[in-house]
């Protein structure tokens, strides 16, 4: 077995083991193993440079509060995530892709490489000026272009040790971190001992040009602030291997915050120590050594310091190279190290990264904020401290992170907004301040709270939430949803816009609105309307103009467009079919302060544009309430868009009545049965009759398609669930006759016969009726339960069991709410009807849902029970045993 | 096939661990100590301005 293979194979296997989530028994580190670990990490050489700089802009005292106190400050808000790590013994990179999706999360990975990799030309330059220095120390005098021949020469061979793979890198890491440690105190000793303390203490830069006590003072907490953040992309992987969340957290933060930052502070020791005493500012601690003390000390040094650069050099290729391994699993571990090492080559060429440090700190520090937010309000705002591990580990059939071709376009547009929003402030190339008042909360913080601020406000709308959190079956939201919550009255800002809006979508359909016997009626009254489809909410409101009303919705409506927006419209949440007190009650308390309370009876839309039938509860609610009674008969919203095939047909007409059908004075007189014959009579539509008899033509070519829901049995051969649709053709699959839907509605035989939708519905339900009277109806089949508990999210309950007959329904399941398997009955005379879907939400199919009071069950056919699972049916026995229909 | 298997499995595992608090969890009064930690630093930070 050849050396290269054993490297490539090693570094499989770390790649591999190294992406995998670490069981808690597989769990190394302690609070304090994390901590030594991570300062490790962090005292790279490169600390000097930061001090170095930090002393060109602060005196001592606000370097040290700089050093410490923003990078702690920085480091406690930032690290929180990391908690996400340990949990799930994940590193940071693997979460990254529920934020930007598995393709989004590989840009950002390379970005991150990109910006992060110059600190290694910094080790580089770092190592070519102390061989420099020193051997001029000792009177050699080196050539022109020396300096980058030794420059180059530290990334070849810290490149060969990373090409070497993880046993020699194992081996560099047990000596470069006890020789940087060793260099450390040496720096230490001389820096405190060679200069009066008071000279460091009192130390203040000497001002350049037109430069600004304050801003430089700003400058210096932002270089803090990015320092910190920055190092995060090499630290992300060592809060997975500790043993609790606070000694992850707590590591890192101290780990930077406090051996990180006391090394950047020793680092500015030396460099005040040498400009006090050379009167030149330096960040090489090789030549403050043989300067400050004496050249044998400065000879040494220059060991440890050239094997720690070329050590570090050599660490930081390695674990970059392990980073894009696992990111681009089929590219040689072997290529990427070169092409990172021609990266670091490159910038030591080019030579001017020392003199850009800040320039380049602030760049990566605007990438690095933004991505800090996004983390931070993802974790705690957005995913709640929940994600789908599976989907994070793109898992077989486990899809939650592809969002758009692999990438989250919520996250990557916030993450690019961040970044253009630090530019907007501060310009770190040319080091110009754009915006001075938000400069002062430094670039890095004020890009942390905007992008922080973006990511959570978008994740607010309901359709982004939607797109974000496609993982909610992972964690989801089980408090049950307040019923009991006074609904607001229209938002009467938003009232203008809802009708803006209303009078858009009903325009292409020609709405006409008549109004009957409305004179003098004002709120508070009551409205009773037809229910076909979605339109109804379009029409209504535009019918009730000017004044404001509230509206009885499903939950799901809630779920899908957000409970805010929901409740600004006015609407109250409900469950179907359920004995809601709370309901009553909100009811009450609207028309109390004054406003039109709007309720569709039938509690479901019309399966083929005709109405159900009415219980008396419709009239004793009016008559408790004791205001006008008003009805609104809409028609033409069925055919628009009827509920078994969601496309909208353009040729619709919409026209809707609006009638006062029982007045405050007759609303004391009127006795139940009186009231419910009125608002029934004026609530009794059939779409097709409207549609023929004003000659509405709908000639899509698929406007049959779906029909097959409602109208599932054959006329023909009598079979159940037999027919199909195509086109503008309903056919039985087993016998093979055939209707022909024209283009107003009505159905046409081969042999010419003509049959009326609404017929061959009605036509059915008999069947259904006699096969309940003689005892043969029973459904008794395997289902895919679905829970809405409340308005943020479904709660997946998995398979369950489904049994309908004379009795009622019966779920058998999972029952997440007490995590037992159980049975929950729903008694036949319960119910006078059920809520159906056919293609829930355009995707998901038919179903049919049960309420509780904390939750409503979508019921879903499985595979194996999808071809004796129709919805209609379900609801005509539902409706036969509720007694809604003898 | 065998790698997605193994990492199931330890996903069912981590899963198992979360809902026992097989790995403590970060209490309470941990945030608040942190909250009130980086509102001391905060405070440092801005004093930094008069210095």
């Amino acid at each position: 077995m050849s050396r290269r293979h054993d490297v490539n194979k090693e570094v499989e296997k770390e790649v591999y083991c190294g992406t995998l989530p670490v069981l808690p028994k597989e769990r190394k580190y302690g609070f304090l193993d994390a901590l030594l670990v991570l300062s490790g990490y962090c005292i790279a050489t490169w600390s000097y440079t930061q001090g170095s700089y930090l002393a060109t802009l602060v005196g001592f005292k606000q370097l040290l509060i700089g050093a410490f106190l923003a990078a702690i400050f920085m480091l406690l808000i930032y690290q929180v995530p990391v908690i996400m790590s340990t949990r799930y013994g994940i590193d940071i990179w693997i979460w990254l892709r529920s934020v930007f999706g598995p393709m989004g999360n590989k840009i950002v990975t390379i970005v991150i490489i990109v910006i992060n990799f110059p600190w290694y030309a910094v080790c580089c330059e770092l190592f070519a000026d102390s061989m420099e220095n020193l051997l001029g120390l000792f009177g050699i005098q080196l050539f022109n272009g020396a300096h980058l021949i030794l420059s180059l020469s530290c990334v070849v061979i810290g490149t060969i040790i990373a090409l070497r793979g993880v046993s020699t890198i194992t081996w560099t890491t047990r000596i470069l971190v006890p020789l940087l440690l060793l260099v450390g105190v040496a720096v230490v000793v001389v820096g405190f001992t060679s200069v009066p303390m008071d000279v460091i203490w009192n130390y203040q830069p000497e001002l350049v040009g037109d430069a600004d006590k304050t801003v430089n003072y700003v400058l210096s907490i932002e270089a803090n602030f990015a320092f910190v953040i920055t190092l995060v992309g090499g630290m992300a992987e060592v809060p997975r291997l500790c043993k609790s969340e606070k000694s992850g957290y707590y590591a890192g933060v101290l780990g930077q915050g406090a051996a990180g930052s006391f090394f950047v502070v020793v680092g500015a020791v030396m460099a005040i120590a040498m400009q006090h005493v050379t009167g030149v500012m330096v960040d090489d601690p090789t030549l403050m050594m043989a300067t400050l003390s004496a050249p044998i000390l400065g000879l040494s040094s220059l060991l440890l310091v050239a094997f720690a650069n070329i050590g570090t050099q050599a660490v930081g290729s390695y674990i970059y190279g392990v980073m894009l391994k696992s990111t681009f699993k089929k590219a040689s571990y072997k290529i990427l190290v070169l092409i990172l090492g021609v990266y670091v080559a490159l910038l030591c060429v080019w030579g001017k990264i020392t003199e850009y440090f800040g320039s380049f700190l602030t760049i990566g520090a605007c990438v690095y904020a933004p991505l800090a937010a996004l983390l931070f309000v993802d974790f705690f705002l957005v995913r709640k401290q929940k994600i789908d591990l599976k989907s994070a580990y793109e898992l077989p059939g486990h899809n939650a992170y592809k969002y758009s071709k692999g990438f989250n376009i919520v996250g990557v547009v916030c993450l690019a907004l961040g970044f253009g929003f630090t530019l907007l402030i501060f310009d770190p190339i040319r080091v110009v301040i754009h915006n001075k008042i938000l400069f002062m909360l430094t670039p890095t913080f004020a890009s942390f709270l905007f992008t922080g601020l973006l990511y959570y406000l978008l994740c607010r709308i309901p359709g982004i939430r939607h797109y974000v959190r496609r993982d909610t079956y992972a964690g989801p939201d089980k408090k049950p949803f307040d019923r009991a919550k006074t609904p607001p009255r229209q938002n009467i800002i938003l009232l203008p816009l809802m009708w803006l809006a209303c009078k858009i979508i009903v325009k292409p359909y020609k709405l006409k609105i008549d109004k009957h016997n409305m004179e003098g009626i004002k709120p508070p009254f009551l409205v009773y309307g037809s229910h076909n489809s979605f339109m109804d909410f379009y029409v209504t409101p535009l019918a009730l103009k000017p004044y404001r009303a509230n509206y009885i919705s499903e939950l799901e409506g809630f779920e899908n467009f957000g409970e805010w927006i929901y409740r600004q419209v006015g609407c109250l949440g409900t469950r179907k079919f359920i004995n809601d007190q709370y309901l009553i009650k909100n009811i009450i308390k609207v028309i109390k302060r004054g406003d039109i309370m709007v309720i569709y009876p039938e509690a479901r839309y019309a399966n083929v544009g005709t109405n159900s039938h009415l219980t008396p509860s419709v009239a004793k609610l009016a008559k408790l309430l004791k205001v006008p009674v008003v009805t609104i008969n809409m028609q033409g919203n069925y055919l628009q868009q009827p509920i078994w095939n969601l496309k909208e047909r353009k040729g619709a007409r919409l026209h809707a009545d609006l009638k006062c059908v029982v007045t405050r004075d007759e609303i004391e007189k009127l006795s139940v049965d009186e009231i419910l014959s009125r608002i029934s009579k004026e609530l009794t539509y059939d779409e097709y009759k409207y549609q023929l008899e004003n000659k509405i033509v709908i000639d899509d070519e698929w406007r049959a398609e779906g029909l097959h829901f409602p109208l599932y049995k054959c006329r023909k051969c009598g079979k159940d669930f037999a027919m199909t649709t195509s086109g503008s053709k309903i056919t039985c699959k087993y016998c093979g006759d055939s209707y022909e839907m024209d283009e107003l509605g009505q159905l046409h035989s081969s042999s010419g016969e003509i049959i009326r939708i609404p017929d061959w519905y009605e036509w059915q339900r008999g069947f259904v009726h006699e096969e309940i009277r003689e005892g043969r109806y029973k459904l008794d089949i395997p289902v895919r339960i679905w829970a809405l508990p409340n308005a943020v999210n479904f709660v997946d309950c998995g398979e369950g069991r489904f049994i309908h007959d004379n009795s009622g329904f019966s779920l058998e399941f999972d029952n997440y709410r007490s995590e037992k398997h159980e049975t929950l009955k729903f008694p036949a005379k319960s119910m006078t009807s059920l809520h159906t879907e056919y293609d829930y939400r355009g995707k998901y199919g038919p179903c049919v849902t049960l309420s509780t009071y904390d939750d409503t069950f979508f019921i879903y056919p499985t595979d194996e029970s999808r071809d004796v699972f129709n919805p209609t049916k379900i609801q005509f026995a539902t409706e036969y045993l509720g007694g809604l229909y003898k | 096939m065998e790698q997605d298997k193994e990492l199931e499995s330890r996903i069912e595992e981590i899963l198992k661990a979360e809902k026992e608090n097989k790995i403590p969890r970060m209490t309470k009064r941990d945030y608040i100590i942190a909250a009130v930690i980086t509102f001391i630093c905060l405070l440092g930070i801005i004093g930094g301005f008069f210095l």
